[in-house]
Formats: C-alpha cells, structure tokens, sequence
C-alpha cells in the first residue's frame, strides 16, 4: 500500500475520500488549509472531528497538518485577476500538499473532489490548477454525484460534523471562472512571488 | 443608501446585509476611518476584514458581513460599522 497526502476541507467530500483510501489500506496523512480570515473557526473544528472519528475506524495516526492559507489570500487578491482566483488559490493548495508529500515520504496527493461540483471542479480548472504539481493526484470521488457521497458521509458518520454551521469562503469571487486557460494563469502567477509564499506556508506549518 | 435588514447566510454562521442601491465603496478611506478609531483591519483590496468583537467584512460592492450566529449581535455590530463607516 502506498502513502498519500490528502486536502481535507471539512466538507462532506473529503473525509467519504479519505475513508475509501484508508479502506483499502493506505497510509495517510491530512492537510487542511486554514482559510482565516476568509472563513471561521469551523472548517478546522469539522477536520479535527472527522480525523478523530476515522483514526478510531481505522485505527491510523493520520497526522494532521495545518497550514496558513489566509496570508495566501490576501496576496492573490491583491495582485491578480479575481475572476480565476479560484484556480490560482487551488494551486497552491496543491503546491502546499505536494511540500507535504516530500516531507512525508508520501507519493500520491488525495481530494475529495468530483467533477463539476463547482467552479473549481470544471475539468479545465482541474487541468490547470493541478499543472502546478508532479505527484499524481488520486481523486476516489470522481465519477459520484453529490446525494452517493452524502449517503455514505451519513453512513460513516462524517455528515453530521460536515453540515454543522460554517462560515463559506469569502475571498470566492462573485464570478469565477470555469475555463480557465494555463497561459493565463501563469501570466497572472508572474505578479506574485509564488516561491517565498509558499515557504512562508511550509515555515508556519503546524501538526495535530 | 440604506442597508437591508440582516439576513442568515446559508452556512448559518454569519448575517449579511446588503445596500441599496448597490453601489461601490471607497475601501481606503473605510479603511482609514475604521483604523483611526484603532480598528485592526485586513485590506485584501477587494474587501476589508475589520476585526471588532466579532470578524466583520466589507465589500466593495457595499455587502457587509458579520461573523456571528446571534442576531441581536449581529444588529449591534452592523450599526457599529455603519456608525465608523460613515455610510
């Protein structure tokens, strides 16, 4: 069985993909991206809770890394075009993880994501939000649609912690887009110095 | 412009009211106002994030958000900002 890395959000999908990989046997371990101010206290309280009830399912360590992502935000806001925000905010999601994954000894990257659930989940975001790492990404929730992950979520025991009150993400822009071109987004990532943001991520991680 | 009365947004932990009619804010001179008063202010260019009791976020388009599930605090914070705001 091989060891993976796995973007945990605190919604519905990620712990229901987590759970598959740790059924089949694989080692993992969690990152969360800490989204304040853009957010509140509550994705990370739902990620604590949903590794708290899967360590005792599967009776794995599954470390837990937290790190800032708010500092992130804010640069891209500030410097880029808002519309593919979504992406570029995904990239370094991914960047971060796959640092993680070196750290780690791991050599796959998780999410919980299925196609077009949202804006960022279009195949050409994917494509372009994913062209920023070179681990393989390996996605179990794929081909679900929204009512077969929450009937497993319901049957594991995560939904209830996943719909508990949470504040959105307020840095989504009123528009984003769902084409986005990998031209353009590396012309939009030459506005911002994306090598000294990441190490500032890496620098403050944190492991729970 | 008058701003609408607070509605619960749809994640249940924080209120959102809206101006009417939609219009844009000038973001630095909130800013500057809100940190005169001794505010500590999150500028992300698009919006501002004012650290009062509570987290409260400014749009430019004018939406104000406010980071708590409690109505009557919500009330008190919204008319806080729009008392610093100036709107």
């Amino acid at each position: 069985m091989a060891h993976g890395v796995m973007l945990m959000s605190g919604g519905i999908d990620s712990p229901v993909s987590l759970h598959y990989l740790l059924r089949q046997g694989h080692e993992m371990t969690a990152v969360h991206m800490d989204n304040r101010p853009f957010t509140d206290d509550s994705p990370l309280e739902k990620v604590l809770d949903h590794l708290q009830l899967l360590r005792a399912r599967y009776q794995q360590r599954l470390p837990l890394y937290v790190l800032p992502h708010g500092p992130t935000q804010i640069a891209l806001m500030r410097n880029t075009d808002r519309h593919v925000g979504c992406v570029l905010c995904r990239r370094f999601m991914w960047r971060s993880a796959e640092k993680i994954a070196e750290r780690e000894g791991a050599t796959f990257l998780a999410t919980g994501e299925a196609l077009g659930q949202v804006a960022s989940q279009t195949l050409a975001n994917m494509r372009s939000a994913t062209a920023a790492v070179e681990l393989p990404i390996v996605r179990p929730l794929i081909g679900f649609d929204k009512q077969e992950i929450e009937a497993v979520a319901k049957e594991i025991g995560t939904y209830g912690i996943s719909t508990r009150p949470g504040l959105c993400c307020q840095a989504v822009p009123d528009r984003p887009a769902t084409r986005s071109s990998l031209v353009q987004i590396l012309h939009e990532e030459e506005r911002i110095d994306v090598d000294a943001i990441l190490d500032e991520v890496i620098r403050h991680a944190t492991v729970m | 412009m008058t701003y609408s009365s607070l509605r619960l947004c749809s994640g249940r932990a924080a209120y959102e009211s809206v101006p009417t009619p939609r219009r844009s804010l000038d973001l630095a001179k909130i800013r500057h106002r809100l940190e005169a008063d001794g505010v500590v202010v999150v500028d992300a260019r698009v919006l501002l994030i004012a650290r009062l009791e509570r987290e409260v976020t400014i749009a430019r388009d004018g939406r104000i958000l406010i980071k708590s599930a409690d109505a009557r605090e919500a009330e008190r914070l919204l008319a806080q900002v729009l008392s610093l705001v100036g709107t």
